[in-house]
């Protein structure tokens, strides 16, 4: 005999048996024969099947709700089609019970035709997604209750969870997914656990489901959100101050957004169970922004990722945002971003008080005290959540300059340290290195430029003299005289154009004299001081205008004087720098009268914050007599030749060489007399 | 004719070296002064051998006043403090005959011996030359050299520019003097007298005729 006959005659006993000997229940319900027989076994409640991804599946049904559900008139085999008594049990491999359910679930359209089943259109739109639920998942298998029977006994939330239990979503016109699954727990410990599903969702009840699209997850949350004002009035809402401005000018439309949905918490309850950075997020995390005093908008997000990732991302919100807390926040108004900006920084200062006192000597700080309020504060260069460490991050400095500094940047990329850089130098300068991080000095036309270069360039005199030097010996001291006077790009920037600059300084200090000091001496204003200095206002200033000048400031008392440096005339050419190899080191581009660099001679005055004033001056200034005193620190053989030397000598020439003929001719004219002189004493001596 | 031993060797020798030097020193200082118009020889050429020139003359000088300090003959540089008179009226006397005599047969007030080589002209302009411009020339040479290593001196004497302001009128100064110098060195009995007896050491000079 068979096996699959003997298995069958098996079961058959088994379920005759089972029918007759009462352990059944469904002895006591009305049931089909069929269905009889098949819970001859599946009324067994350890009646299981594991499944392919190890999920066991239920094989058990319950008897008497089976007798009461609108398909207990169905046979078993009228949904289970697949197994017959003759089938029956047949190795199947089920992967999963989505699986299973949803194979299990394309029996009901035997009844349930497409037609009659999208005539809701919720349903309708339900069905024909891919990821729909199949109907068992929402409906149930086994124990079906006709609908309108279903509806009276379940609760509306529970009636909603049915299906929005599931992984639903809903494809937005903007392509976004809107998740419309509900997660029950939450839902039940939120402080609207109480609430019908309805309260919110308007319109939504047991009966009715209306099917609505939105553009955007936006549209929905703020379509949303409008339900909770039937229970939070304006008036509370607008209590809080900020709360009042969120809700107003701030343009976040949606509670949602910041309060949740589904798992919203009573606030008092929340603020204790969150850190203080999260609570700030809760609001923060999302894109809104105030209006400030300039008609700008100021973004009030935060991206938390950022945060993360900064250099502060231990620290909590208020340890900036000084009077912000969990319980306090309090209004503040500005007046334009940049002062926003400018302000907060301030707050910078309570933990970096080195690097503050630093950058109060910087010209940033000058320049912004100035009134330049695009002049850089901490968080220009630092960013604000975005936080970076310097010293991890070598690339601040770069990132941060180039803000405003761009111009600079891209001929600094082609210079020796940009290309080095490039090639990996880790150690090659960036603007920092030459500039300071935060005491940021103007380095053109300053004593500090030979400074800058020698961080890095060490024992330059001593490498400069191995060519650059004067014999017998080789004196460091020579090549330093150069150094001190030339700024190194003068030379290592070839092609670039170059000047001399007299800066007037003070002979006490040693420093600049600065121009706002020159201003009150004179009691005069910046307008007023060009008259001062060029006071035939020719546009240039001649030697006997720096002579006046500088005697001017004597007068009232000033020990000035001028000192010259050899400088390049742009940020620009500055930067260029090169290799050794392609530098200047031919004499004569300086030592010569007619060097390029004196034909470009500027007084410099410097303000207190280091930026320079430049007066142009006359060509031939430095080769007048008037220069000597008071540029009496600058001699440049060859170039700065006082042109009355230059006739003094010419004449001296001359006058020397015209002894020796006036005198011979002299001589020679004389002859006469002396030969008489001479015949006149040989006559005497009797000769 | 007589012939008197004025000029010792190492005065020789130090007389050439520091003609030849002047000479190197004037022309490699116009080339570095005048580089956009003369062109004998680069730039860096000429201050290297202007320096070098410098500290060779600055060499010879020490010979010059080591010679005359050591033999006491020195003293052939100052004229005569005790006789102020007679040295004034000397001095009248020989720049008449310069101004005047030479052109009319007086013959040379001043006959030179080895403890009286120079005339009173020359005692005035050679003691200043020897004892003050040459000395400050040097000095400022050397500041101009190393502006840096003497800086402390510079700032003192009034700046670089003051520095160089000397050291250039000096170099006018030598100019002329050496171009009359020479004319002066061809007043001798002969036109090259002067110039043989520095070269052999021993000047020729007329006998006195007894009257």
């Amino acid at each position: 005999m068979e096996k699959k006959t003997i298995f069958f005659l098996l079961i058959s006993l088994l379920g005759v048996s089972m029918i007759f000997s009462g352990h059944c229940t469904a002895a006591e319900v009305q049931l089909p024969d069929e269905a009889r027989i098949c819970l001859g076994c599946h009324s067994y409640k350890g009646l299981t099947k594991q499944l392919e991804n190890k999920e066991a599946l239920s094989l058990y049904i319950n008897a008497s709700e089976f007798a009461d559900s609108v398909h207990n008139p169905t046979s078993c085999a009228g949904c289970h089609m697949d197994i017959s008594m003759a089938n029956h049990p047949q190795v199947k491999k089920i992967t999963s019970k989505k699986e299973y359910s949803a194979n299990a679930s394309k029996s009901c359209s035997m009844c349930h035709p497409n037609d009659v089943l999208k005539k809701k259109p919720a349903h309708g739109y339900l069905i024909t997604q891919t990821k729909a639920p199949s109907c068992s998942e929402c409906h149930g298998a086994h124990y079906i209750k006709r609908i309108t029977e279903w509806k009276t006994r379940i609760s509306d939330i529970q009636y909603c969870l049915t299906c929005h239990k599931h992984d639903l979503s809903m494809k937005l016109g903007s392509g976004e997914l809107l998740p419309l699954s509900v997660n029950e727990t939450l839902l039940k410990n939120s402080v609207h656990g109480s609430l019908q599903c309805g309260v919110c969702h308007t319109g939504f009840s047991k009966t009715e489901h209306p099917l609505r699209t939105f553009k955007s997850k936006k549209e929905f949350s703020a379509s949303v959100s409008k339900a909770c004002t039937m229970c939070h009035t304006e008036t509370q809402l607008k209590k809080k101050p900020i709360h009042a401005d969120l809700i107003t000018t701030a343009k976040v439309t949606t509670c949602v957004e910041c309060h949740g949905s589904h798992s919203i918490k009573r606030m008092s309850e929340l603020k204790p169970t969150v850190k203080e950075n999260q609570y700030c997020l809760t609001c923060h995390k999302h894109k809104f922004s105030m209006p400030l005093k300039s008609g700008e908008s100021l973004s009030l997000s935060v991206d938390e990722s950022v945060i993360r990732k900064s250099v502060h991302d231990k620290l909590q919100c208020s340890a900036c945002h000084i009077g912000f807390s969990k319980t306090e926040h309090p209004k503040r108004v500005f007046e334009s971003k940049r002062k926003y900006s400018i302000s907060a920084s301030e707050v910078c200062k309570k933990c970096h008080e080195n690097a503050n006192k630093l950058y109060e000597e910087s010209i940033h700080l000058a320049q912004l005290k100035s009134g330049n309020l695009k002049s850089s504060t901490c968080t220009d260069c630092h960013g604000s959540h975005s936080m970076a460490k310097a010293t991890t991050d070598k690339t601040l400095g770069l990132l941060s300059c180039n803000k405003c500094h761009g111009e600079i940047n891209s001929v600094y990329e082609k210079s020796i340290h940009g290309e080095a850089r490039s090639k990996g130098k880790e150690n090659s300068p960036t603007c920092a290195s030459c500039h300071n991080a935060h005491d940021v000095k103007v380095t053109a036309r300053t004593t500090k430029m030979k400074d800058t270069c020698l961080k890095c360039h060490k024992d330059v005199d001593n490498l400069h003299k191995k060519w650059l030097s004067n014999p017998p010996i080789k004196l460091s001291s020579f090549a330093g005289l150069h150094l001190d006077t030339i700024a190194c790009a003068t030379c290592h920037s070839p092609g670039a154009g170059g000047g001399v600059y007299l800066t007037l300084y003070d002979k006490k200090t040693g420093y600049p004299f600065p121009e706002e000091k020159v201003l009150k001496l004179l009691e005069t204003d910046s307008a007023g001081l060009v008259k001062k200095i060029d006071t035939n206002e020719d546009g240039n200033v001649d030697a006997r205008e720096v002579w006046n000048f500088t005697q001017r400031l004597k007068r009232k008392g000033a020990d000035v004087t001028l000192r010259a440096i050899m400088d390049v005339r742009t940020g620009i050419e500055a930067h260029q720098l090169t290799a050794k190899a392609k530098a200047v080191k031919e004499c004569e581009k300086c030592h010569q009268a007619d060097s390029h660099f004196f034909k470009n001679v500027y007084v410099v005055l410097s303000k207190a914050d280091g930026k320079p004033t430049l007066y142009t001056a006359e060509q031939g200034v430095l080769n007048s007599l008037f220069s000597v005193l008071p540029v009496n620190q600058f001699y440049v053989l060859g170039s700065s030749n006082i042109k009355l030397l230059d006739i003094l000598f010419i004449l001296a020439v001359l006058g020397g060489a015209s002894f020796p003929v006036v005198h011979i001719m002299l001589r020679i004219l004389t002859i006469p007399i002396k030969e008489a002189r001479r015949l006149k004493a040989l006559k005497k001596e009797g000769k | 004719m007589i012939r008197i031993y004025l000029h010792p060797i190492p005065i020789r020798i130090w007389h050439w070296i520091n003609a030849l030097g002047f000479i190197i020193l004037i022309i490699t200082g116009i080339q570095v002064r005048y580089g956009n118009i003369i062109k004998l020889f680069s730039f860096e050429t000429a201050v290297d051998i202007h320096s070098w020139t410098g500290f060779i003359l600055i060499a010879n000088y020490c010979i010059w006043l080591f010679y005359y300090l050591l033999t006491f003959k020195i003293k052939i540089y100052f004229p005569p403090i005790t006789h102020p008179i007679q040295f004034t009226k000397d001095s009248i006397r020989q720049a008449k005959f310069y101004g005047y005599g030479i052109f009319v047969g007086d013959p040379n007030p001043h006959h030179p011996t080895p403890d009286n080589k120079f005339n009173p002209m020359q005692k005035i302009s050679y003691l200043m030359i020897m004892a003050s411009l040459i000395p400050v020339q040097i000095i400022t040479g050397l500041f101009l050299w190393d502006p840096k290593l003497f800086s402390k001196w510079i700032n003192l004497v009034g700046g670089i520019q003051i520095v160089d302001m000397i050291h250039v009128l000096l170099f006018i100064f030598f100019s002329a003097f050496i171009v009359v110098h020479f004319y002066l060195a061809t007043l001798g009995h002969t036109p090259l007298a002067h110039i043989k007896a520095m070269i052999t050491g021993y000047e020729e000079e007329e006998e006195e005729h007894s009257h």
